[in-house]
């Protein structure tokens, strides 16, 4: 009874609603790179990271002398949020298309370590630029759109959660209808091809570096969307929530769900959390070895991510001839 | 900055070791890498199961020696483990599946250490006093330090050997560089997988023990130190065992070294800049002799 009463409890309800939209995102941004344009991006929690610090920086006032937690950070602008989200999308396109340029000619491999690589720096960066992000220190007080109208208005004395999930929910629609436009227009057949294989648009006179540049500012775009939204949801945001490990996560959500649709990478997001969710709460009356819930969690979507490759290698929405051509036999 | 020569020594004996141990694992994945042709994220995971193996046979009173060639076996134990269990069913899949597939491996594996390993051990030393070294001519040299600087000497001498001098090595390195030609010659190269990912492993594993002997023992020791390593291995051509040597020793010196003129902060974007270098310079590695 405690268990489900947990599980349906509105606010835990609504957070798990605004990461699988902000995972989504994510999501859809890889399926960008690596479903459409067979690109193997790496760097993709450093972009998510990235939107989250520039949309924060950018919306919240410079800490006053007396701010002690915040000290080393002295840079802020007190923008509204809109231009965060904004400035978010724009500092991580470039960002992206900028480690994109140094490597888009290499071969996968390499430009799979290239990008993991480009992503620990951005990491460092973070760490160590204190005056502007705060280093290791969380930035705080990160405002919530529109706060104050919901409960006024509205008045249903809702946690503000179960609101942001309608305004990232709105979000989400709209860069999947974007996304799913420009996959159908003649922008995403050339990028179709450049996966296939890369020589055909060439021969047919195609700049595919610029195409591939173009695919990789526009994954990490909205990679740099979905860390504002996600920095907008928290309050504050640290240096420590944005490690490689969700790169791979990530990646895992867009196999599953089925590379190269956007909504199965939005399914996929929303299955590895709706699992995690699950086993938050379900475990109660199973015994676990040191009674360590946390780590059986990356276990099981590890086993889930093999077992589903195995069985299923279009994943649960994709297209299994899409999927397949994209997949290169042998190297 | 004044900079005076033992200090300057000093960084270069700490490039020396460190590059030792990046040039240590970078030849067990590289002789992954150049036969099974794709890039396994489950190599840092080889790395922290062959610490933890030492630091539990330690812990249960095992001499450190003894407690080492546990952690050895047990890297090259858990290489072939997820090979036959997972990888081997996906040998006729595309290297970015594989990859794919790999990172699904290093969740379990690293997590599965953090389950077993009782929680007072998921950060800790080997809690062992090793050797006691005089400074020389002002460097700062550490115990730690030389003891790794030998295993890390040992293990490339024992493995070169192998590699070069005996039937199954010679093997190893043409299956390598081209895998049907060698079948076509008669080697059997299903049962070659299995002594490379055993050798691969073993390797990996005498490198992890050494990462928590110079540092700490954490599961994620490997994984955090794959960058370096992966640097080590593209930059070296992959499946070229003396490229990877000899790069891993460039990156770990030019690491340390370039504390001279960067804040130490930054000392890890250095792999990356070597790398970086490397590929537009070089494409096919140091040598020019990548598998591809």
């Amino acid at each position: 009874m405690g268990a489900v009463g947990t599980l349906l409890n509105p606010s835990l309800l609504a957070t798990t609603a605004i990461f699988i939209i902000i995972w989504g995102m994510l999501a859809i941004g890889l399926n960008m790179h690596w479903g459409e344009t067979g690109l193997l991006n790496f760097a993709h929690a450093a972009f998510f990271a990235v939107g989250a610090y520039t949309s924060a920086i950018l919306t919240t006032p410079p800490p006053e002398g007396g701010a002690i937690l915040e000290a080393t950070r002295t840079i802020g602008f007190d923008f509204p949020i809109v231009v965060g989200m904004v400035g978010a999308i724009v500092v991580t396109a470039v960002i992206g298309v900028a480690i994109g340029a140094t490597s888009i000619r290499l071969e996968d491999d390499y430009l799979a370590i290239v990008t993991l690589a480009g992503a620990e720096i951005i990491r460092l960066i973070i760490i160590n630029q204190g005056s502007l992000t705060a280093g290791t220190k969380p930035i705080k007080n990160i405002p919530r759109p529109l706060e104050g109208t919901f409960q006024e208005v509205l008045g249903l004395g809702l946690p503000y959660r179960v609101y942001y999930v309608g305004i990232a929910g709105i979000v989400l629609l709209g860069t999947l209808l974007i996304f799913r436009h420009l996959s159908n227009s003649p922008f995403g057949r050339v990028l179709n091809a450049i996966r296939e294989d890369e020589e055909v648009p060439k021969a047919l006179g195609r700049d595919t570096a610029r195409y591939k540049l173009k695919s990789f500012g526009l994954g990490a775009g909205v990679a740099g969307l979905a860390g504002a939204l996600f920095a907008h949801s928290q309050n504050a945001i640290i240096a420590s929530q944005f490690t490689a490990s969700l790169t791979f996560i990530i990646w895992a959500a867009v196999i599953i769900g089925g590379s190269g649709n956007y909504v199965g990478a939005v399914v996929g997001a929303g299955f590895i959390l709706g699992l995690q969710a699950l086993l938050r709460v379900v475990p109660s009356g199973i015994p676990v070895i040191g009674g360590n819930i946390a780590v059986l969690r990356p276990i099981i979507v590890g086993i889930l991510l093999i077992v589903i490759l195995y069985a299923r290698p279009q994943g649960l929405l994709g297209n299994k001839q899409q999927t397949l051509a994209g997949m290169k036999e042998g190297s | 900055m004044a900079l005076s020569l033992s200090t300057f020594l000093t960084f270069l004996w700490n490039g020396l070791v460190e590059g030792s141990l990046i040039a240590l694992a970078g030849l067990g994945l590289t002789l992954l890498f150049g036969l099974l042709n794709f890039i396994n994220i489950a190599y840092g995971e080889y790395m922290a199961w062959g610490a933890y193996f030492t630091l539990l046979s330690k812990v249960i009173g095992l001499p450190f020696v003894a407690a080492i060639l546990v952690g050895v076996i047990g890297g090259g134990v858990v290489a072939i483990a997820a090979d036959r269990i997972v990888f081997q069913n996906f040998s006729n899949r595309s290297p970015v599946v594989l990859l794919v597939v790999s990172i699904g491996v290093s969740f379990i594996l690293r997590n599965l250490i953090r389950l077993l390993v009782p929680s007072q051990y998921t950060t800790a030393l080997y809690g062992v006093e090793l050797l006691h070294v005089p400074n020389i001519a002002g460097i700062t040299i550490l115990g730690n330090q030389v003891v790794v600087l030998m295993l890390s000497v040992l293990t490339l001498s024992g493995v070169f050997l192998l590699l070069n001098r005996t039937r199954i090595g010679i093997a190893m390195r043409a299956a390598s560089d081209d895998t049907d030609l060698a079948r076509i010659r008669g080697i059997d190269t299903d049962r070659l997988v299995i002594y490379v990912t055993a050798l691969g492993g073993t390797v990996a594993g005498i490198a992890g023990i050494m990462l928590g002997l110079e540092s700490q023992v954490t599961p994620s020791l490997g994984f955090t130190f794959l960058i370096p390593v992966f640097a080590a291995v593209i930059l070296g051509g992959i499946g070229d065992p003396v490229g990877a040597v000899v790069a891993g020793l460039a990156i770990g010196i030019a690491q340390k070294v370039s504390l001279v003129i960067i804040p130490s902060e930054y000392t890890p974007a250095i792999a990356l800049l070597v790398l970086i270098i490397g590929l537009l310079t070089r494409p096919d590695g140091v040598f020019g002799e990548a598998t591809r």
